[in-house]
């Protein structure tokens, strides 16, 4: 079949109220909004069409994003897509809390994603030279254990993994009285970590629960560590 | 910083994006500007009550003026609950994420009998006291409406006030009044007063009960002024009120998550068992083009793929041909599904049919109600095994091979016959399948058949009549389940414990609010939910308050008893209930508004389409 639509992928952020928006959710929330922007957005061929939509990443609950990723198409008839309109008329649309950055042609497939960069603040009675020094002794220990759910032969099953070595740290730092850390974590199909696992088994290693911790998606990165576009 | 907490929190909960507002369409004004601030309550989780139309058209209404705001609040499901009540966060309004305990008003829509430990349970996750005789001055006017207030005295003793009837103009006279007295300093109790001056406001305190003997009510007589008796409101002119062009889209998957156009109001049938037919007359309809304008508005806003058509009746809509062809017109050319979800079977024509296969197939729903014709008759739902079997037929060549048959069980003169009756049905509507797809290899057809134990409800002409006992229901399940043996056919029942609660929470009195108290401090909530339904608890609540359940659900009451709700003015002259009851016990059908007015009470001066026809 002849194509009939300009790919465009859109950076967005997720923000705010938004990062109570599941992954499944969010699919919904942009079809509408594609609807309500009144764009030739391109709608699949089949039984029953709906609008194309691919995220490249998942992103956890509750985690925010400067840099998430999403694909569509637009219908070749309306003409060469005018990127600034899509933008202006897709954030007046979206619920509060996502905003789209920029719009571009891909220029890489999904499968080459390697890696995200986050951010993490910690907030709660600990100091941030407490929180930091326990994050350094965290990340001192010979491995680091957590409990993942996966399937084994099509069976739920419940595997221990070491998940220190996919911990890059990038810095960590008192900032404004709280404590800040930046990590990279692989990321995409073959080898992935979720930044939720690795906040959580801190937590589990502190013992006590912060008030907040604010988890950002900053970067998502190819194989060779540039930025994915 | 209770925004932070409930941010924290509600990430520890199942789809917390139910407990953080922040959706398309939702208002959110700034408090220093509003008058009167109103927390809409809806007595169930988010998914049930964002599903509710009636919500969305006065969230809408009063969001509209200035001077007001309106808010949701739902039920929070019971993970977050815990979560709410062991970190101290009050129930909260989704839009301000302010406590609703600082609001001028609560009101709460009763939809349904099951949900009123919800009622009690939010009042006091609000940090508010559930009797209204124990609440401050300072504290929230706590108000309901809804369907269930037509017998308000179960709820009496919770509510500083009830809504009766069609809320679009009354619900802002009440805040106009509140906005006014509150800028000259009066109290709580002078706005009362003042207040049960309004056509369709009950101020259930501003009456006194009175009780025989025998436990029943002797007299309901007012003091201090209040109106007797209390009428409930109708929008006269149905077409140009208030509608949303715009509604809340929730992020989350809900019951039913699409754009809404009401169409009707009212019901010309006439079922007898059928409390909306009754309570929400007169039978009014919108024009074609509103009701198209009022489609591609909310379409336009919301983004929805779906669009359903809402009423009582759709196929009743005196142009329904016209509407659905003009409707159809503009989902298609906007990739919009069209849902149609109350056909009835007799004037489902073909056209209908063929429209609806345009947009997309769904299955094929018959409310046959009754298996015999003499029952059918009886409770006045005028359908013929014909007209049932014509309609499959034409479903069926139409490529429809899943039927769903909704029928109700313990309707008053039924016997054994009327249940094999249903078994009759099915083998018919079975018969006929295999006769039009003969030689069609591997094509069944499944039927699933929903059973129901009838409730008798306050305003229809079986508001006399006692529920089937339980025994009965016993007999008569055994029955058809030794009847359906074909793995095709689904045969699901209804909890009949929870028909028996359903039928003395609606036919209840003054003295069942104690009842419904003591249940629910013995844990319960979510009576509607399977999963939380705890009959145990409410058989002791009414042993504790020496009330007897079978005295309000299974017993026959005389004609001239003095029903709990008699003092309120639904328009539906006891004369007329009378009238029909009789009919009923005679299997003699009443004619539909749209054939001859059957003078139920409802005057001329209300609006309604078919109002007077054929009297003269």
């Amino acid at each position: 079949m002849v194509k009939d639509y300009y790919d465009i992928r859109a950076v967005f952020k997720k923000t705010g109220r938004a990062i109570y928006i599941s992954h499944l959710d969010l699919m919904r929330v942009m079809q509408r909004t594609f609807k309500r922007a009144k764009l030739p957005v391109w709608f699949t061929k089949g039984y029953n069409p709906h609008v194309y939509l691919m995220f490249s990443l998942p992103l956890s609950l509750g985690v925010s994003s400067d840099c998430e990723l999403m694909d569509f198409g637009v219908d070749m008839s309306a003409g060469e897509p005018d990127y600034e309109d899509i933008k202006v008329r897709l954030n007046k649309a979206l619920p509060e809390g996502l905003e789209i950055v920029t719009l571009y042609e891909p220029k890489t497939k999904h499968t080459e994603i390697g890696a995200c960069e986050y951010t993490l603040e910690f907030y709660g009675d600990r100091s941030a030279d407490d929180v930091l020094s326990l994050f350094n002794s965290f990340m001192a220990q010979d491995e680091i254990l957590i409990e993942k759910r996966c399937k084994v032969n099509m069976k739920k099953t419940v595997v221990t993994i070491d998940i220190k070595p996919d911990i890059n740290v990038l810095e960590s730092r008192d900032s404004d009285g709280h404590a800040y850390i930046s990590l990279r974590l692989p990321a995409g199909i073959k080898h992935s970590l979720n930044i939720v696992s690795v906040s959580t088994a801190f937590e589990t290693f502190c013992g006590f629960e912060f008030d907040k911790i604010c988890i950002n998606r900053t970067k998502i990165l190819t194989e060779s560590g540039d930025i994915f576009s | 910083m209770l925004k932070t907490k409930i941010e924290k929190l509600a990430l520890r909960s199942n789809k917390p994006s139910r407990y953080i507002g922040g959706e398309v369409g939702s208002v959110v004004k700034d408090k220093s500007k509003i008058d009167v601030r109103f927390a809409f309550c809806f007595p169930d989780t988010y998914e049930v009550g964002m599903s509710h139309l009636g919500m969305k058209i006065l969230y809408g209404l009063k969001n509209q003026r200035e001077n007001f705001w309106c808010e949701r609040v739902f039920a929070p499901d019971k993970d977050f609950e815990k979560l709410m009540r062991e970190n101290d966060i009050p129930l909260y309004a989704l839009e301000s994420l302010d406590p609703i305990k600082e609001f001028d008003f609560i009101g709460f829509t009763m939809q349904y009998e099951l949900s009123y430990t919800n009622v009690l349970n939010m009042l006091d996750l609000a940090g508010l006291n559930v009797r209204a005789s124990e609440r401050s001055e300072t504290d929230p006017i706590v108000v309901a409406g809804g369907p269930c207030v037509c017998n308000p005295e179960p709820l009496a003793e919770f509510f500083d006030l009830f809504i009766l009837g069609e809320g679009e103009e009354v619900n802002l006279e009440l805040m106009d009044l509140y906005a006014e007295m509150k800028k000259l300093g009066k109290s709580k109790s002078e706005f009362l007063a003042e207040a049960s001056e309004i056509e369709g406001i009950y101020v259930p305190k501003f009456y006194d009960v009175a009780y025989n003997p025998d436990g029943t009510v002797k007299s309901v007589i007012p003091h201090s002024g209040a109106p007797m008796p209390i009428k409930k409101r109708i929008i006269k002119d149905f077409d140009k009120v208030y509608y949303p062009d715009s509604f809340v889209v929730p992020f989350t998957d809900i019951v039913h998550d699409r754009a809404v156009v009401e169409v009707l109001r009212g019901c010309i049938r006439g079922c007898r068992f059928c409390q909306a037919g009754y309570i929400y007359r007169p039978f009014r309809e919108k024009s074609v083009d509103t009701i198209a304008r009022q489609t591609k508005a909310l379409c336009e806003q919301t983004g929805y793929e779906e669009v359903s058509l809402s009423s009582l009746s759709t196929s009743d809509h005196p142009e329904i041909e016209e509407l659905l062809s003009k409707l159809v017109d503009y989902t298609e050319s906007e990739k919009v599904s069209l849902s149609l979800p109350s056909l009835r079977v007799d004037n489902f024509s073909e056209e209908i049919l063929e429209k609806i296969n345009r947009v997309r197939k769904s299955g094929l729903t018959f409310a046959a109600e009754a298996g015999t014709q003499r029952l059918r008759d009886v409770i006045n739902k005028n359908i013929s095994e014909e007209e049932i079997l014509s309609t499959c037929k034409l479903a069926f060549i139409g490529g429809y091979s899943t039927v769903k048959l909704y029928f109700m069980m313990g309707h008053p003169t039924e016997t054994d016959e009327d249940i094999l009756g249903i078994v009759a049905l099915v083998r018919k509507i079975s018969d006929l399948f295999y006769e039009i797809n003969r030689g069609t290899k591997g094509k069944f057809l499944s039927i699933s058949v929903s059973v129901a134990t009838f409730v008798p409800k306050p305003f229809t002409p079986f508001e006399f009549e006692p529920q089937i006992t339980s025994e009965t229901v016993k007999h008569r399940h055994d029955l058809l389940t030794q009847s359906f043996k074909s793995k095709h056919i689904k045969l699901s029942y209804h909890d009949y414990r929870v028909s028996l609660l359903e039928a003395v929470l609606a036919r209840g009195d003054r003295r069942t609010s104690e009842a419904i108290y003591k249940a629910w401090k013995k844990g319960c909530t979510f009576d509607g939910w399977t999963e939380h339904f705890n009959f145990d608890n409410w058989v002791e609540a009414f042993k504790e308050c020496g009330l007897d359940m079978e005295f309000y659900a299974c017993r026959k009451r005389e004609y001239d008893e003095v029903m709990p709700w008699d003092h309120l003015d639904y328009y539906i002259s006891k004369r007329f209930l009378i009238s029909e009851n009789k009919k009923a016990h005679e299997a003699i059908t009443t004619p539909n508004c749209a054939q001859k007015c059957s003078g139920c009470g409802v005057k001329k001066e209300c609006g309604g389409t078919y109002c007077g026809k054929g009297l003269l």
